[in-house]
């Protein structure tokens, strides 16, 4: 950690793993309501808990990329936070918003359009928060006087994050037009401006761990974000196909969405070659894994796992069938929950003062494993119980009800896996919260400020 | 590449798009009204829509295939169950689905009357909506959409003694194995004809000047097409050659005479659905 004001990423990244716990909890518990029978049906009902669970990874996700922006941009400008109290106040503001949201949801205070559920106060909150963030990092990079293209790209992410917010704040009477502008927002994040923010922060991470030259680095980040916004602005148009909008979206949207792919593939090799080339070994492996790891399960779950259910002969069968959420889980997993972690197990030693070489250790390890191992196998359940689903259901033409009773040992499979993720989540927050992620008490002698970063 | 170029790769790249993708979004906006039937959408429509997103039905429902998975598809409902059932339905969904048997169950959603008929208008709207034809075949709530095939239900049991249901559940049986030759079904020809209309098809054939069997009604001419294949050649080269049914003529000798009755029982059932 080079500047002290770095430090406000860590209680970013401890609401970031607390809101992450429990949305894997809500997770297992919708999953067991796959399963069925429901005690809680009266109580709380599907459509709440999965609500709960989908609004919570959209907000911790976000949490986490608050932190590492403000663990990055001081570093990449060479400045302090302009102001690390107007990030504190943004933190207390965003969290009573979270907690107000999932109170509300529990009790049916919601506006039911899925993934931008958030009654509508809320969502003005999360603008406001939005501005005092992008504030704080326009501001430190204007006194500051100088930036990087990694921090460029990252600051561009979250600008156009914040304008993508805006259409969710409009109603449409048209159902069809109402959905047509939700995914400017849902879809133009996670398929466009987030992978931006993916790029810039696996380029930061490659940067720092493998020691690659950051010309050589910078200049595949280009070509990596174009290929994004070439292949993801049209794609969004594989969510257009059976909604009611002229024909054409599906031969055009079908064929950008399936270059889709090629992000990711593109992530992968820069994450290959740039470990590859480097003699570099940094003592921080856990980090290294998190990092790989985002590069390469993201190039599975988002980029070949969409690309299976994105071409519109394919799509008319498996369109709102569980293949969907085989994709979902697998695409947020390795894009965005791992690049997250990624970033945080980068910035801990430097957080609480700790020697980076001993974050070594069979916790962390465990816990990625682990995590990677379970959400394969959530990905599969969810693949065998959408597959058997699409031919049983859309293509036989046997109920739905009788297809799901069919399907039921795939969600069985689903809780397993679930449960074997939720373990590696448990050791992750404990590594954090009880275990090396406390910070330890600052040597008088020796001022945080003369600390470097590898 | 230098660094440049790919910076112009990548502001090229995404401006192009940026500009495709407007102005297919003008484009779309000019046919919304057409593809949607806009001047169809009445207050109760709107008012419909409101419901649907204040009782958080899609995150348990699809509609027009978007939502959660939890819960079937709704985009066609309307046309699949009448506003009477949808009615009665959505006042209480325990007296139609039980968690026991169904394995899920929609809790009470507590709506009004007129609420309950504006959300019914809403998803009467969705249903007309031009969507390229999808869903391509129609998503049951529960059934199966190829009678006969019995694809979902377990190994049949009559439901009652009486004689019809008795055959039906014979035929679903093997032996005699009726459903892996018969569908039941209008248009689905396996190894041997559909049954779709055998009760109404007897009656009339039994007079048609192409007979030249024993049978004087329908239930003789049933009877006798099990037991006497040969007596009567659908046409087909796939059903008979040389004058002799390619169905097994051992079906006296498999079954009891009840048995036989009972099966005539059932697919005297078997009228025009139409």
């Amino acid at each position: 950690m080079r500047y002290r004001s770095q430090a406000v990423a860590y209680p970013y990244f401890a609401v970031a793993l607390l809101l992450f716990g429990l949305q894997v909890a809500f997770g297992l518990l919708a999953a067991a309501k796959y399963l069925g029978p429901d005690p809680l049906l009266n109580v709380l009902p599907f459509d709440r808990v999965k609500e709960i669970h989908t609004n919570l990874l959209i907000v911790w996700v976000l949490t986490g990329f608050m932190g590492a922006s403000y663990y990055l941009v001081p570093e990449e400008s060479g400045a302090e936070l302009w102001s690390p109290k107007l990030a504190y106040i943004a933190l207390v503001v965003w969290v009573l918003m979270g907690l107000t949201a999932v109170i509300g949801y529990a009790f049916g205070w919601t506006e039911g359009n899925k993934l931008l559920e958030q009654p509508f106060p809320l969502k003005l909150v999360i603008v406001a928060v939005m501005l005092m963030f992008l504030a704080n990092l326009l501001l430190t990079i204007r006194r500051a006087g100088r930036w990087t293209t990694t921090e460029a790209v990252l600051v561009a992410g979250l600008i156009f994050t914040a304008l993508l917010y805006l259409p969710a704040l409009l109603t449409f009477d048209n159902y069809t037009v109402s959905i047509f502008y939700r995914w400017w927002t849902v879809h133009l994040w996670v398929e466009g401006v987030w992978e931006m923010i993916q790029g810039a922060l696996l380029a930061y991470l490659l940067i720092r761990l493998s020691g690659v030259d950051r010309e050589v680095l910078e200049k595949w980040l280009y070509v990596i974000v174009g290929l994004t916004f070439i292949s993801g602005i049209i794609g969004t148009a594989h969510h257009y196909y059976w909604v009611g909008v002229p024909q054409y979206w599906l031969p055009i949207g079908g064929f950008f969405s399936a270059l889709e792919p090629l992000v990711f593939l593109g992530m992968a090799m820069y994450a290959y070659y740039a470990m590859r080339r480097s003699g570099l070994r940094h003592p921080n492996q856990l980090a290294i894994h998190w990092t790989i790891g985002s590069a390469v399960f993201s190039a599975l779950g988002a980029g070949l796992l969409g690309l299976a259910h994105t071409w519109p002969a394919v799509n008319r069968w498996t369109h709102g069938t569980l293949i969907t959420p085989m994709h979902g889980h697998a695409a947020f997993f390795g894009a965005y929950v791992m690049i997250v972690l990624a970033m945080i197990t980068y910035a801990l030693p430097g957080l609480t003062g700790r020697d980076e070489t001993r974050l070594e250790g069979p916790v962390g390890i465990w816990a990625f494993w682990l995590m990677v191992g379970g959400m394969f196998g959530m990905t599969m359940a969810f693949a065998t119980a959408g597959i058997a689903q699409t031919y049983l259901e859309r293509i036989i033409g046997l109920g739905f009800l009788e297809t799901q009773h069919k399907i039921q040992v795939h969600f069985l499979m689903l809780l397993a896996t679930g449960l074997l993720f939720a373990l590696g989540v448990a050791l992750f927050l404990w590594d954090f919260f009880l275990g090396r992620g406390r910070p330890l008490p600052v040597p008088a002698t020796e001022p945080r400020l003369a600390e470097t970063a590898t | 590449m230098t660094k440049r170029g790919t910076r112009r790769f990548f502001l090229g790249g995404t401006l192009a798009c940026t500009v495709l993708f407007v102005g297919m979004t003008i484009d779309s906006h000019r046919q919304f009204g057409r593809l949607t039937h806009a001047d169809q959408i009445t207050p109760a429509v709107i008012q419909g829509k409101h419901v649907w997103h204040r009782k958080d039905c899609i995150n348990c429902h699809t509609l027009l295939g978007e939502g959660a998975y939890y819960a079937p598809d709704l985009t066609k409902i309307t046309e699949h169950r009448g506003t009477a059932y949808l009615q009665a339905f959505l006042k209480d969904p325990s007296k139609f689905y039980t968690e026991a048997r169904d394995r899920r169950l929609m809790p009470n959603p507590k709506l009004t009357d007129a609420e309950i008929d504006e959300v019914i208008a809403f998803l009467g709207w969705v249903s007309k909506i031009d969507n390229q034809g999808w869903p391509p075949r129609p998503i049951l709530v529960s059934g199966a959409a190829i009678p006969g095939t019995n694809v979902g239900a377990p190994a049949p049991h009559a439901a009652s003694n009486e004689p019809s249901e008795q055959g039906e559940a014979l035929f679903r049986t093997s032996p005699p194995g009726c459903f892996s030759c018969h569908s039941v079904s209008p248009g689905v020809n396996l190894a041997g004809p559909s049954l779709a209309d055998i009760g109404e098809r007897a009656g009339t054939r039994v007079k048609s000047p192409d007979y030249h069997g024993q049978a004087t009604d329908a239930a003789g001419y049933i009877r006798e097409s099990i037991l006497h294949p040969s007596a009567y050649l659908v046409p087909g080269a796939t059903y008979s050659a040389g004058g002799r049914s390619f169905m097994p003529d051992n079906f006296g000798t498999l079954l009891k005479a009840e048995q036989v009755d009972q099966l005539v029982a059932y697919l005297r059932t078997l009228q025009n659905s139409q």
